[in-house]
């Protein structure tokens, strides 16, 4: 029994401390890893969509499998090219770090032609959008700041010299 | 209350409650001891012994080797964009420890409780993470803690503002490069093209993320900004060599709210 | 052959059950549920250190091993955490608990508690050493200047007092230590654990940070604080004071049956409710001007009727001097009861009792209650002298109604020998297997003094029957 109790709580402490190992290393991982929505269940249209990218005989595969459905006729529409049937393929929810993201795919004649954006939201509720590409912005969008409202100032490092003649410095002697 | 004092080549700018003003002398403290041994300006610092071939790098101290690691390790990932090493090879972890520092100086600051603060070093921002400690000082705000609102220069006139953002928890951290200032400032690996940014600005989590994404999207332009923008969580503004803008979504909020 | 004493009737019988013995409890199922039950423990108590250091490596504390200075201070934190956390675990050992009474008993609760106070110590000083090491590191100097600015950091003066007290409290249960101290000294140092703990827990909350929002660690320490404390609030405070109000003991009379050995005969109201069982015991107090601040474990000697209980105690010492003097209708409350000496601990179909000196007393009520065939059980009683011959008249009526086997040995051990017996038996070769042919089947229960239970407890031992067949109670009052 005490061997029992000593095993167990090897094991037990081990996997413990794997597990936190673990979340630890994923936690600290994740900003260096690419953002991937997998695409599966087909919820609106004909089903055998799967993501756009996969190999094509696989959907040819999940095409035959399901072309009892009604509706189906991907034999018909692609005899021959076997990839998924037109129509708008809607992912299941996916939690990212921009939040929970589902998108709708539309095909026609084989290729994608749109990708929306279904469900976005931040931590704060916020839809957001789905790329973080940077955008072009107008200086007029940018609402005009005064140095009273700011606390710091970020700059291309400067050395002391001009760090003299900058606002960070004023910032500095007024708050002294 | 703020504090100012000149350290690793430039000017840093502590700002904490009153309360907490003897801490400014151990973050002083910090900053110099990391500046003895990385400076390349000190013919006595333990790179510039390293750079000089009077010391093995293999003999180097645990921090420098861990640093130097660090910053390999960025270079990887940015696919060589962020370098620690100079064109003729030499050893420059000039991109890499200034943010490390604040980064100590900050883990300091956490660590004794301090509540609200900011640490400038160079242009480049760090600070108190929400709920870090409980507010002990008359200042802080009984609603929560106070939004640290930050500038970012106007690349070629540094004393104006281009915009300025809020940084809050989680994005605690900001670092501003460019090719305005010190133009030597950024190695770039290889690539002949004209820089196309003059500024770039990296909010992020934590401030060498930060510093290195900024140094790297200077350096390797448009090519390193989407990657950048795509692999990391960050946000992003920039300023090109017209002086026109361009920022990621996850600012325009941000920026467009007093 | 050991001295048989042929069972006398009893004249004065006392009030004892034989329905027991109708349908015998499935003991090796009984036996094989406590032993899942206390590896489950086992495996509880290893696995919340472990997981108080993978809630560190989870929120972040995997990033913090970067530099020597960085590892050393993450190694501190890791063994504070790990230290925290035995330390809370040794508090719901302590607190009682009517769970891990059952399961493990009070006695190898207060074994496993006390075994990790020295680890729990020595984890929480490598914290404040590896912490100032650390710190130094990374700030260039020495450990000893870096107290120094530790103590001016917000709830770290309390910290490090927290530790001192700690030490204090280790330090003073520490068996060699505790020799020199009396046992209230040593009572009240051991309520400054309370202290500690609530005095180290402001640094861990500002400059650990443990309950940052949000975080597993925030529900993991909160879980583990509120078990601990609560356990110790709910069984060692609120359940027996609802006890004592409940049942309304008070001392009905006290009547010396030997010189120095008294019973204590106790009223209240529906004692049955105690749901105790034989052989087990409470923590007594007495409320008198002169005995109220100390409390006693004392077992039962009968099994309690709706209406009264009885203890037999043996004046040992200043404590219980003062108990047999005890006015009549002085109020007692009670804490319990506890103990697995008792029916809850069998293993096996037969019964082998040992019990000697004032050690007959929770063998007394013990048997009382317990169930056995006829011919199943063995009782063995054995004094130094005629006078400490407490109750057995009482076990003699007992064995006979219920058709167990009575010896008794009355003399003193053989001088130079390692030996339980009197000299004669041990001289006439008398050996356990000859008193006990059946003890590879038996539960073997025994109970008295220190020096003759190591000596029996080691012959028991080597006679090969398994560890829990086992159940011994050193009893020196």
């Amino acid at each position: 029994m005490r061997t029992r109790a000593i095993l167990g709580s090897i094991l037990a402490s081990t996997s413990v401390l794997i597990v936190g190992y673990q979340a630890g290393v994923s936690v600290t991982t994740s900003d260096g890893t690419s953002l991937s929505l997998p695409v599966d269940a087909a919820t609106n249209g004909t089903a055998g969509g799967t993501n756009a990218g996969t190999d094509a005989t696989t959907d040819s595969s999940t095409g035959s499998t399901s072309s009892s459905t009604p509706g189906s006729d991907t034999a018909a529409a692609a005899p021959t090219t076997a990839g998924p049937a037109d129509g708008t393929y809607t992912g299941s929810s996916v939690s990212t770090r921009f939040g929970n993201v589902q998108v709708a795919v539309t095909i026609a004649s084989g290729s994608i032609t749109d990708v929306t954006a279904l469900q976005l939201t931040d931590e704060d509720g916020r839809s957001v959008q789905i790329s973080n590409r940077a955008a072009p912005i107008l200086r007029s969008e940018v609402l005009s700041s005064q140095s009273a409202q700011v606390s710091n100032v970020s700059g291309a490092t400067y050395t002391t010299d001009a760090y003299l003649s900058s606002l960070q410095s004023a910032l500095d002697q007024a708050g002294a | 209350m703020r504090r100012a004092f000149a350290t690793m080549g430039t000017m840093a700018s502590i700002e904490l409650p009153a309360a907490w003003a003897s801490e400014v002398s151990e973050v002083q403290r910090i900053f110099r001891m990391i500046d003895d041994r990385y400076s390349l300006y000190s013919p006595d610092s333990e790179l510039s012994l390293i750079a000089a071939g009077h010391t093995s790098l293999s003999h180097a101290s645990p921090p420098l080797l861990a640093s130097y690691a660090r910053a390999l390790e960025w270079r990887s990932a940015t696919g060589g964009n962020f370098s620690p090493h100079r064109p003729d090879g030499t050893i420059d972890l000039n991109g890499i420890v200034k943010a490390e520092a604040i980064e100590h100086a900050g883990e300091h600051l956490i660590a004794v409780g301090c509540p609200e603060w900011s640490i400038n070093v160079g242009g480049d921002i760090l600070v108190s993470p929400t709920g870090a400690a409980t507010p002990a000082t008359a200042s802080a705000s009984p609603l929560g803690p106070r939004v640290m609102r930050a500038g970012i220069a106007e690349p070629l006139s540094p004393t104006e503002l281009l915009c300025s953002l809020e940084l809050r928890h989680p994005r605690r951290a900001i670092a501003t490069s460019g090719s305005a200032q010190r133009g030597d400032h950024i190695w770039r690996a290889g690539s002949t093209e004209p820089i196309s940014f003059v500024q770039v600005s990296v909010v992020a989590n934590d401030i060498v993320t930060a510093d290195v994404l900024a140094t790297a999207i200077v350096a390797g332009g448009q090519t390193a900004l989407d990657d950048v923008t795509d692999r990391w969580d960050v946000d992003v503004i920039t300023v090109d060599r017209a002086g026109a803008m361009s920022a990621t979504p996850g600012l325009l909020h941000s920026l467009a709210t007093k | 052959m050991s001295t048989q004493v042929r069972p006398r009737a009893a004249t004065a019988r006392p009030r004892t059950a034989l329905a027991a013995v109708a349908t015998a409890p499935d003991y090796r199922r009984n036996f094989a549920r406590r032993a899942r039950l206390s590896d489950l423990l086992v495996v509880a108590l290893w696995a919340s250190g472990a997981a108080a250091a993978a809630l560190f490596l989870a929120s972040g504390g995997v990033d913090q091993f970067t530099s020597v200075a960085e590892t050393v201070t993450s190694i501190g934190i890791v063994s504070g955490l790990v230290g925290t956390d035995f330390i809370l675990v040794m508090l719901v050992l302590a607190a009682r608990i009517p769970l891990i009474d059952r399961t493990i008993g009070h006695d190898r609760a207060i074994a496993v508690h006390r075994s990790l106070g020295k680890p729990a110590l020595y984890l929480l000083l490598a914290h404040g050493a590896l912490l100032l090491t650390g710190y130094g590191l990374s700030s260039g100097i020495n450990p000893i200047a870096e107290i120094g600015p530790m103590l001016s950091l917000p709830d770290m003066p309390l910290a490090f007092i927290a530790l001192g007290l700690m030490i204090a409290v280790v330090v003073s249960s520490l068996i060699a230590v505790r020799r020199r101290f009396s046992y209230e000294g040593w009572h009240l140092v051991h309520l400054l654990s309370y202290v500690s703990v609530a005095f180290a827990l402001p640094h861990q909350l500002s400059v650990g940070g443990v309950l940052a929002d949000g975080t597993l660690q925030r529900v993991y320490w909160i879980a583990l604080y509120v078990v601990a404390l609560g356990s110790i609030v709910t069984f060692r405070f609120a359940e027996p004071l609802v006890s004592s109000l409940r049942h309304r003991m008070r001392v009905a009379a006290v009547t010396e049956i030997a010189p120095g050995v008294s019973t204590i005969q106790l009223a209240g109201n529906d004692l049955r409710g105690l749901e105790a069982s034989g052989g087990q015991f409470f923590i007594w107090r007495f409320w008198t001007p002169r005995t109220w601040w100390h409390s006693h474990p004392i077992s039962l000697s009968a099994m309690p009727t709706a209406s009264s209980a009885r203890i037999t105690v043996r004046n040992l010492g200043k404590g219980s001097a003062q108990l047999t003097t005890i006015p009549v209708g002085t109020r007692v409350s009670i804490e319990g009861p506890y103990g697995l000496f008792s029916d809850a601990a069998r293993t096996s179909p037969k019964l082998a009792i040992i019990a000697a000196g004032i050690g007959v007393t929770p063998v007394r009520a013990l048997l009382e209650q317990a169930s056995f065939a006829p011919g199943e059980a063995t009782i063995l009683l054995r004094a130094s002298t005629a006078e400490e011959t407490y109750h057995w008249d009482e076990i003699r009526a007992i064995a006979a109604a219920k058709g167990a086997t009575c010896y008794s040995m009355i003399g003193h051990r053989p001088r130079g020998v390692d030996s339980w017996m009197t000299a004669a038996d041990y001289e006439r070769g008398v050996t356990l297997q000859s008193a006990f042919p059946d003890l590879a089947d038996s539960d073997v229960f025994l109970c008295g003094p220190t020096a003759w239970l190591d000596l029996i407890e080691a012959d028991v031992h080597s006679s090969g029957i398994r560890p829990q067949q086992i159940h011994a109670e050193r009893f020196d009052w």
